[in-house]
């Protein structure tokens, strides 16, 4: 209990006597007196219903939202009469470009509607009854092994800065709770999944746990949202898409593809944060490499580590022989290239054309291309 | 009456049976895109852009302007006809033709795209495009030199082919 009133209510005289007149009708009605905007928001599309979209109208929207925040200290809810006396709950995060994205509204909403349970939407007896023979059963524990200790972690990063944002920014609050609950559904559902093998769980991995570390330790949202959202969860929704190229059964594959559609939500959303933050704050740039030259160094650590990596060659491969491992390599470095490419294009597009000449990561993915050929 | 693959008729056929199929699809949520589908490889392709609003799918128009799609979905007819044939046995895609695996690497079907945010919407809707081409197991169809897809395999034949 660290916060302590600086009132005992029950003895404060004044209080009381207020208590005792309300109770005995005497009502004191002076919040009927804030000056507010009367508004009655519709839906602008009755078939999605009433969206956030539908609320941004002066003085309640976003889209006047100015860009430093300071009249709004607590939890006032924005467009709300804020009167003296509310606390100061220090948030860490008060400017817009720190955590705002185009189309932000419609994240949410999407990510609202296409919520999906790990426990019931999923055909479990198909997975259950599906025998896996051992190397492949093996390197499928180990791959959603990891893949718990990567959503485990994905989870306790939008959480942590969940009550750091400053209350105004309401609807990136939202999207950031949906995050943290999608993340939540996806270690539940590798986790599940994984005892459902006839394997249980494999080996955790230091080279992963390493990486996972700095994505929770970044020192701003910004740098969190540009490792998490878009280089992180970039790099694992082609690994998803991957997993259900080489998934062994219709309903492993259903799973990775419900998987896939929340991080890639996920992913739009830190494109068009990063868009934002460089329309808004070019001067970052620089900042932004840097944070980037050690993601890419971590990340590299990470996807490359053999709890990752060798699953995927002996699922692509479909076995453990000499030409399984063969192929499986050859369509494993095809996926790793394809990865990297697709994280390159995306920072591009944000407006980071550079960062493939500055990236040590590029390199690799050159010296990979060269094996492949 | 059957309708032709490829063709508007054969989209409007699964656009109209994803309104009788609307539960399914506003239980897999909104569902908001436009992308192409080109058919065949050779200097004219059959191409259709596809739209899609909150469940439903809202348009069905000849021809792909990439400026106006997400992605195009396009590869040679035979790899289409083998999807649909899939489909059409077993009611829904296997493991070896669900969309995604078809274009991962590009080797049957592949994605275009200017835009890798639009790219994405692929993977973002992944399910309800998916259940959008299945719906193909309930539509009498044919292809172009009039042979029509396998009909639907016993149970026991789908052990066997699995």
């Amino acid at each position: 209990m660290s916060y302590l009133s600086t009132i005992d209510f029950a003895e404060d005289k004044d209080f009381v006597d207020r208590f005792q007149r309300t109770m005995k009708g005497d009502l004191d009605l002076s919040w009927l007196d804030a000056p507010r905007e009367k508004i009655r928001c519709t839906p602008l599309n009755p078939r999605r219903g009433l969206t956030f979209r539908d609320l941004d109208v002066a003085p309640y929207g976003y889209t006047a939202m100015p860009e430093v925040i300071r009249g709004n200290r607590g939890f006032a809810p924005r467009g709300a009469a804020e009167p003296d006396g509310l606390p100061d709950l220090q948030a860490e995060v008060s400017r817009k470009s720190e955590v705002w994205a185009y189309n932000i509204e419609g994240y949410y909403e999407e990510a609202m509607s296409r919520q999906w349970n790990a426990t019931t939407d999923l055909p479990w007896d198909d997975m259950i009854n599906a025998n896996l023979p051992e190397p492949i059963g093996k390197a499928y524990a180990q791959l959603l092994t990891f893949l718990t200790e990567v959503e485990m972690i994905a989870t306790d990063v939008p959480a942590k800065w969940l009550g750091r944002l400053n209350a105004d920014f309401f609807e990136v609050k939202n999207f950031i709770a949906t995050q943290a609950m999608d993340e939540a559904r996806h270690a539940e559902v590798f986790r599940k999944r994984a005892l459902t093998t006839g394997y249980g769980l494999m080996r955790a991995s230091a080279h992963n746990e390493h990486n996972l570390k700095f994505l929770r330790d970044a020192d701003s949202f910004a740098e969190s949202s540009l490792t998490l959202h878009l280089q992180a969860e970039g790099m694992v929704l082609t690994l998803f898409r991957f997993s259900e190229y080489i998934a062994p059964t219709e309903a492993d594959k259903k799973m990775f593809r419900l998987v896939m559609q929340d991080e890639a939500r996920h992913v739009g959303y830190g494109m068009q944060h990063l868009k934002w933050v460089i329309d808004h704050q070019p001067e970052k740039r620089e900042q932004i490499h840097r944070h980037l030259d050690e993601a890419e160094n971590f990340i590299f650590g990470a996807g490359y580590a053999v709890e990752s990596m060798e699953p995927f060659i002996i699922l692509s491969g479909k076995g453990l022989k000499k030409e399984n491992i063969q192929q499986g390599l050859r369509i494993t470095n095809n996926f790793q290239i394809k990865q990297s490419e697709e994280y390159f294009e995306r920072l591009a597009k944000c407006g980071l054309p550079e960062r493939r000449e500055r990236s040590k990561l590029w390199k690799l993915v050159e010296l990979a291309k060269q094996a492949a050929i | 009456m059957g309708v032709r693959f490829p063709s508007v008729g054969f989209f409007e056929a699964l656009r109209s049976r994803m309104t009788v199929a609307r539960d399914r699809f506003s239980r897999l949520g909104f569902f908001d895109t436009t992308f192409g589908v080109r058919v065949g490889n050779g200097t004219t392709p059959n191409e259709f852009s596809l739209t899609f609003e909150v469940f439903d799918c809202t348009a069905v128009r000849e021809g792909v302007r990439q400026s106006e799609v997400d992605f195009v979905i396009e590869g040679p007819a035979a790899a289409w006809r083998e999807m649909l044939d899939n489909i059409h046995a077993l009611g829904a895609a296997d493991t070896t033709h669900s969309l995604n695996t078809l274009t991962h690497f590009g080797e049957h079907l592949r994605l275009c795209y200017d835009d890798p945010d639009g790219h994405d919407k692929m993977y973002r809707f992944a399910e309800s495009i998916q259940a959008f081409f299945d719906l193909s197991a309930e539509v009498d169809f044919d292809y172009a030199d009039s042979t029509r897809p396998p009909g639907r395999a016993t149970a026991a034949e789908r052990r066997v082919g699995a």
